[in-house]
């Protein structure tokens, strides 16, 4: 178990350092060489060539890489071209609201997945069984701003339930400050997870259908033990890991998803950053914050594996 | 693989009504995702033939759906039936393309997985690593840094798309390799490239069929989504740039028909595609009958 945790905290790391190494590297080496873009074209050579040192770009290419890194272990992302400020500081205030949408959305398609998918597969060909087979297939055709432009105009300005941009109040305070949070959270969180909740399910369905049909279960019905406590019991348990390393699987396209949700709704997260960064060409914000979203990604990858573990019957300890 | 389903199951899964019902479902929903597929086609190649290129600035400001504009008009008032026509042909042409590239990747690679073991532990680690990243930045940073174009979209969007073919043709070319006519192949004197090409690449074919259907879904949507995140050529007209359009002109809830209608061609064009690969791989899995 612990060896187990180990080899895939290892992992996790060098998925991080490749993902650092390739995006360093891709970033130096395509024709549009980024670090022109600081230097401006009516700037004295003096100036120029300061620049470049204060940015460590006269040095060769792999004592930079070897400085980059040496700098990102200590937590020093670069410095922004554009804001002219540390990359980690404009990041680190941004995580906590992506880490929130994309949490939330993750424990929430669970939460609902689990008895869509339990139910779907106790009552084959039954209605909810046909709309989740549905939902399932689809659920990958949905384009994320679609989706969430039409929560945006449908609930929030037609109906006017929902605020239709940003992610809290500035002025309210104590309860009414939690409240203004979740009301403005309720949309882009509800775009994610109608996009993830259909596949989640479908796949939840399936593996229920192929632990249902072996022995084991056929064994606790015929020791006389309940439908209900058969398939909530001893079925979802098994059904239930290869379900979660989907859904640690899906946790990019998750992230990928809340990249354009914020965008939409103009929430103030890591995506939305990206989605400026990218308008201003800031490419060490750029970098940093992909970074930042792989190391979350990679992380959350890392815990959903040694929970899966915990909870699989099979390597009880 | 493809042996021939025995008579007695036959008879055994007919009488249950779930099974015959979505039999008879599958055929329509079968044939109509290929239609559909097709008149995309028939847009995106004839459309712009009879569509002028929508630019410069109208008169009629966002106009609402109607006899002369039937998607309505923009803030600039433009036709956004003539942006959403246009906007077919580069969604079809990166989805092609896109989805091209990564199959070639991925089977290549896919193959090569299941046949040599010593390539094999790395092309899963590889993978693996592809796969637990964030893909949608990472494009977003490579396409930004690589100048937005059609082209750079294709690449970028191929070239981060193989991992999921990858895998599926891995594990069931796993399954193909340890079969007896491979080792008689192999007895009779046949190398690894003519297996591999010869005897695997065949059994897979059907697979790589459904993963093109698949793997070009998903290149739409990427394509749409970087469009939408601005990152679109510039120069062309796609889906995800009329949204944007829309998002930039502050225009969401008064002008809705400008995100309604690219939105549906996206929904339209990706479901199609989604089912036409189900429905194909369904059609040919015996097991996948009674599900």
């Amino acid at each position: 178990m612990v060896e187990f945790t180990v080899r895939r905290a290892l992992r996790a790391v060098l998925t991080i350092w490749i993902a650092v190494t390739v995006t360093f590297f891709l970033l130096r080496l395509l024709p549009g060489d980024p670090t022109l873009l600081v230097v401006e074209g009516d700037m004295t050579p003096e100036m120029q060539q300061a620049l470049r040192v204060q940015y460590g770009l006269d040095k060769p290419m792999l004592t930079q890489y070897w400085l980059y890194l040496t700098e990102l272990v200590q937590g020093n992302f670069g410095t922004s071209f554009r804001q002219l400020q540390p990359v980690t500081e404009i990041i680190v205030s941004r995580v906590p609201w992506t880490l929130m949408l994309a949490g939330s959305a993750f424990v929430l398609t669970i939460l609902l997945g689990i008895p869509l998918g339990v139910y779907a597969a106790a009552h084959r060909g039954r209605r909810l069984d046909r709309i989740v087979q549905m939902f399932g297939i689809t659920g990958h055709a949905l384009f994320v701003p679609s989706i969430a432009i039409l929560l945006l105009v449908v609930a929030g300005s037609w109906l006017g339930w929902f605020p239709i941009g940003g992610a809290i109040d500035p002025d309210t305070r104590g309860l009414a400050a939690y409240l203004s949070l979740f009301h403005h959270l309720a949309l882009p969180l509800i775009s994610l997870v109608i996009v993830q909740l259909g596949p989640y399910a479908l796949t939840l369905r399936t593996n229920m259908l192929e632990v249902l049909g072996e022995d084991y279960v056929k064994s606790a019905r015929g020791r006389g033990l309940s439908t209900r406590r058969t398939l909530w019991k001893h079925a979802l348990r098994n059904a239930i890991l290869p379900a979660l390393t989907l859904m640690g699987l899906q946790l990019g396209t998750l992230v990928g998803g809340a990249v354009l949700t914020e965008t939409v709704f103009a929430y103030p997260g890591v995506g939305r950053l990206i989605f400026e960064a990218v308008g201003q060409l800031d490419y060490p914000l750029l970098q940093g914050a992909f970074i930042m979203l792989a190391i979350t990604v990679v992380v959350a990858n890392l815990i959903t594996d040694v929970v899966g573990m915990l909870l699989n019957p099979r390597i009880r300890t | 693989m493809s042996a021939p389903i025995p008579e007695s199951t036959r008879t055994a899964t007919a009488p249950s009504r779930t099974g015959g019902l979505r039999r008879f479902v599958a055929q329509p929903t079968g044939a109509l995702s290929l239609t559909v597929l097709l008149v995309f086609v028939v847009t995106g190649v004839f459309g712009p033939l009879f569509v002028d290129r929508p630019g410069g600035l109208g008169s009629e400001i966002l106009q609402a759906p109607s006899s002369a504009h039937w998607f309505g008009t923009d803030d600039l008032g433009q036709d956004v039936f003539a942006q959403v026509v246009w906007g077919t042909r580069v969604s079809l042409t990166v989805g092609a393309a896109a989805s091209g590239l990564a199959i070639l990747i991925g089977t290549a690679l896919g193959l090569m997985g299941a046949y040599s073991r010593r390539a094999d532990a790395w092309i899963t680690t590889v993978t693996d690593l592809m796969l637990s990243l964030p893909l949608l930045p990472l494009m977003i940073i490579v396409t930004a840094v690589a100048g937005p174009s059609i082209l750079t979209l294709t690449v970028v969007i191929g070239l981060f798309s193989w991992p999921e073919v990858t895998r599926l043709i891995r594990s069931n070319g796993m399954v193909v390799v340890a079969m007896p006519y491979i080792d008689g192949a192999r007895a009779l004197g046949a190398g690894g490239w003519r297996i591999v090409t010869r005897e695997v690449l065949p059994a897979v074919v059907p697979l790589v069929v459904v993963s093109v259907l698949l793997t070009a879904a998903r290149a739409v949507i990427s394509e749409a989504g970087l469009s939408f995140l601005g990152l679109g050529d510039p120069d062309s007209w796609s889906w995800g740039r009329i949204m944007l359009n829309a998002q930039r002109s502050g225009v969401l809830s008064t002008a809705w028909w400008q995100t309604l209608f690219p939105s549906l061609a996206i929904l339209l064009l990706v479901l199609a595609a989604t089912v036409a690969g189900v429905r194909f791989n369904d059609s040919r899995d015996p097991r996948l009958k009674d599900r």
